[in-house]
């Protein structure tokens, strides 16, 4: 299971296509991703285990997501003032 | 036939009732802008007063024409029920703008809010209190104006006055309970897409509660000065039309602005 996930990091470009978000407005893609890996990230560490999974989310919303949107919703998250559920 | 048709209709005598009208209307609309900008409502409120006037003069007028000197003709009565459902229709549409305003954030809510409706950070009203209550005394308003209309068209003068009475105070009760929802929500018009729909959504129907209470005193008071018979009630009917209509954009805003999960 590390290793397909190691591998399929390894082989990483860009995001894939995701079915979920077929059409030209990809908000939605990055918002999700980055909501993702910051759940994951929050979920493995409390359970205390290796966060390599997440890295995944963290590739995809990297590549997809403007750095205005992430810097800002990383300021929000210092904040406590991030709208989104994590 | 046609030569007839015209003979039962009528020309109305000059009035500058339009013309003030429509003043007013400018005079309230940037009266409205300017005080956003220079925080003076002197415009605003000089247009206010002549829409006032224009109000009065122009429905004692029409009473006057209808009453008083007869022009309203079975003819005429039929041009002023078509001119009360097309501007009954056009109020329909101005609620379904904002209806669809609030559709628009809520069926597909961005990041910015969260996305989630209602949007982080919001607290919703509770539908099952005063906004249910709220319909319970439009639905109440609604019966006892058919049962003021019924009394009218039996020529049952004081049961008539009693249950328009109670129509109006009806319409009063409404608006003090949505005053207090007011002052008592946890969010405001500045709260984002959902304050501004909210209240924007539920001001304009709560000014037309207040302009169908006004319309039905209105007739309570010709009602009390025998103008109405009870075949020829027409503002009466125009203002029972009125409200109903008003009924139901509240019921609708009851099922999608109040409900916890907005969609």
């Amino acid at each position: 299971m590390a290793e397909d996930i190691k591998a399929k990091l390894d082989q990483y470009r860009t995001a894939p296509f995701d079915a979920r978000f077929p059409n030209q407005n990809q908000t939605r893609n990055c918002w999700s991703n980055y909501l993702d890996y910051h759940r994951c990230q929050k979920a493995l560490t409390a359970k205390g285990v290796d966060i390599t999974p997440c890295e995944w989310y963290r590739r995809v919303y990297k590549s997809l997501c403007p750095m205005s949107w992430v810097e800002k919703w990383d300021g929000q998250r210092d904040d406590g003032s991030f709208p989104g559920k994590i | 036939m046609a030569h007839q048709a015209h003979a039962m209709l009528y020309s109305v005598d000059p009035s500058p009732s339009p013309l003030t009208g429509a003043v007013a209307a400018l005079l309230m609309t940037s009266g409205l802008a300017i005080s956003m900008h220079f925080h003076t409502t002197t415009l605003m409120s000089l247009g206010l007063v002549l829409l006032l006037l224009t109000m009065y003069q122009s429905s004692r007028d029409i009473i006057r024409e209808g009453t008083f000197q007869g022009h309203h003709t079975p003819p005429v009565q039929k041009g002023l029920r078509y001119g009360m459902i097309l501007f009954i229709t056009s109020e329909v549409f101005f609620f379904l703008g904002f209806f669809s305003a609030f559709y628009h954030s809520s069926l597909a809510p961005t990041p910015e809010l969260g996305g989630c409706s209602p949007p982080t950070g919001i607290t919703t009203l509770n539908p099952f209190e005063v906004p249910l209550l709220n319909t319970a005394v439009l639905l109440a308003s609604g019966v006892t104006v058919t049962s003021a209309h019924h009394s009218i068209m039996e020529g049952q003068r004081k049961q008539a006055i009693q249950s328009l009475t109670l129509t109006i105070l009806l319409g009063f009760y409404f608006t003090a309970l949505q005053a207090m929802e007011y002052y008592e929500a946890p969010f405001t018009i500045a709260d984002g897409v959902y304050g501004s729909t909210f209240f924007v959504a539920t001001g304009f129907h709560g000014l037309h509660v207040i302009i169908g209470s006004t319309f039905f005193a209105i007739c309570l008071l010709r009602q009390a000065q025998y103008h109405f018979t009870s075949d020829h009630h027409f503002g009466f009917e125009a203002a029972a039309s009125y409200s109903h209509s008003c009924l139901m954009s509240y019921d609708s805003s009851f099922t999608s602005l109040f409900t916890d999960e907005a969609s």
